[in-house]
């Protein structure tokens, strides 16, 4: 566990990537008893069966993550010299696809349902010699399992924040609302126990909704990130600051006059391109060598560096530095 | 987590709708068209297929239909205090006719195993039987999709009174 590809991982890092090891594993667990208690008691009711599936589909980002676990720890090999750490955003891509089929599938299924007025049909069950409505034993199941989740959830967003993880973050994402699937279930159960058929259907197509969602929201992320958008912080909200450190770090150098970066990310951590314009026209090798030194010093994260150093700054990388100088409010030189 | 609360709300919404429009007379299950309230103290429209022993029907229309489970259904209409009205036909037409809502129940030896799950509402086995191919599967009556409270005073009646 200690190391991630290159990286050798700082203490905290290795004790949140063996939480969320266990966490995602505890998920699964949780995901069995639930998807087992669920099956048991689904009975006619189209808002049970697809918050059963939902359940089912929640455990596609966990699985993910162990995969993919397991192949990033890999180090970089003349094959694979950038490493194996898009596999948690292949992962993750998967994982967004197939929650966007399997929803926009159950969404379907909720409105032809309810286009051909179809009556949701729960009887009764036979427990200890009394003869009990089905639907109660659904409402009590689906508040036994709702917890969970919620706890999982939060847990889980904070070692997603602290390991830099996308996947961690989107699956955490899922569970933290998995409880307006199950609450879902209950309205559209207790609605056919009152006789409004169609609360039924309408609680299904909410719930696939939900799914449908959580698709496109992964599907996204992990594009923008197999797209190699700029590095940004975990929930994809902002560019990473870690970028302007870096950049600042190698413009204070004394041998530098200017310099900008290229930052991708590679699912949790980054690789830097790094480029330098010299001051005079003869640079130190010690000099780049202690650049790169000291940028990878930066952050646990700053897997790969490289520099280059150059009399001018590529085009894209110096239109951004000078917007980000304007954002700063900072005066350019020149 | 905003979202989550707004969903919350609107659920919660839908929750305290439901309970307003259900009013006064809030029991749980309940039928979406009645069936229980229409045919308690008055007819109970069955629709039976011969398949001895289950049941038997005889050529002459006047006669009564016989057999284990027109014996149940007997039982169950005294129950809920209904007349009897017989419809003789073939599984499809009486699932037709169920669907339509001309008949409320539908009974022949059907199976668990019934093609029909999608057109009506299976009640639970109340009995196991032999098929003609060896095998034992459980025995059930059909009724009108959605129609709950109904089936769910059915599968009472045949809990306490199957053998």
């Amino acid at each position: 566990m200690k190391r991630i590809g290159r990286t050798e991982l700082p203490p905290a890092q290795e004790q949140a990537l063996r939480k969320a090891r266990l966490v995602e594993w505890l998920s699964l667990g949780y995901a069995a008893i639930a998807i087992t208690l669920v099956g048991l008691v689904m009975g006619g009711s189209q808002a049970m069966r697809t918050a059963w599936i939902e359940d089912m589909l929640s455990t596609v980002p966990q699985l993910a993550f162990l995969i993919a676990l397991a192949v990033i720890r890999r180090p970089p090999s003349q094959k694979h010299p950038y490493g194996y750490h898009r596999a948690m955003g292949i992962g993750h891509l998967v994982a967004g696809v197939a929650l966007f089929a399997v929803g926009a599938t159950l969404a379907f299924d909720a409105i032809s349902g309810l286009a051909s007025l179809e009556h949701p049909s729960i009887g009764t069950v036979r427990l200890f010699g009394t003869t009990i409505w089905l639907g109660w034993l659904m409402v009590g199941t689906m508040l036994l399992i709702s917890a969970p989740p919620v706890i999982l959830g939060i847990v889980k967003m904070r070692l997603a924040k602290q390991l830099h993880s996308k996947l961690l973050h989107a699956d955490a994402d899922m569970m933290r609302a998995d409880w307006t699937t199950h609450a879902g279930s209950i309205v559209g159960v207790l609605g056919v126990g009152l006789g409004i058929w169609w609360l039924d259907g309408a609680a299904a197509l909410f719930i696939s909704a939900g799914i449908i969602w959580d698709g496109v929201k992964n599907t996204r992320a992990s594009v923008l990130d197999l797209m190699d958008m700029r590095a940004t912080t975990v929930d994809q909200s902002e560019p990473d600051p870690l970028i302007v450190r870096i950049e600042d770090t190698l413009r204070r150098l004394p041998w530098v006059r200017d310099a900008a970066s290229r930052v991708r990310d590679e699912g949790h951590v980054f690789h830097v391109e790094a480029y330098v314009v010299p001051l005079r026209r003869k640079v130190k090798v010690e000099d780049v060598d202690r650049a790169v030194a000291q940028v990878t010093a930066l952050d646990w994260r700053v897997q790969d560096v490289t520099i280059a150093v150059m009399g001018r700054l590529p085009s894209p990388e110096a239109e951004r530095r000078d917007d980000d100088r304007s954002d700063d409010g900072a005066a350019a030189p020149e | 987590m905003v979202r989550s609360m707004r969903r919350l709300v609107g659920a919660s919404g839908i929750a305290a709708l439901a309970l307003a429009l259900a009013g006064c007379g809030l029991t749980v299950p309940s039928d979406p068209d009645g069936t229980l309230e229409t045919v308690s103290g008055g007819v109970l429209a069955v629709g039976v297929t011969p398949n001895p022993p289950f049941t038997e029907t005889d050529d002459a229309d006047d006669e009564e239909p016989s057999g284990t489970e027109v014996t149940l259904v007997e039982s169950f209409a005294a129950s809920i205090d209904a007349e009897l009205s017989w419809t003789v036909g073939s599984e499809e037409d009486l699932v037709r006719q169920l669907e339509e809502g001309d008949l409320d129940l539908v009974i022949g030896g059907i199976t668990e195993q019934t093609p029909w799950a999608a057109h009506a509402a299976p009640t639970r086995a109340y009995a196991q039987a032999l098929q003609p191919d060896g095998s034992t599967t459980g025995v059930v009556m059909l009724t009108p999709m959605g129609e709950n409270a109904f089936l769910a005073a059915l599968e009472q009646h045949l809990d306490e009174a199957a053998p």
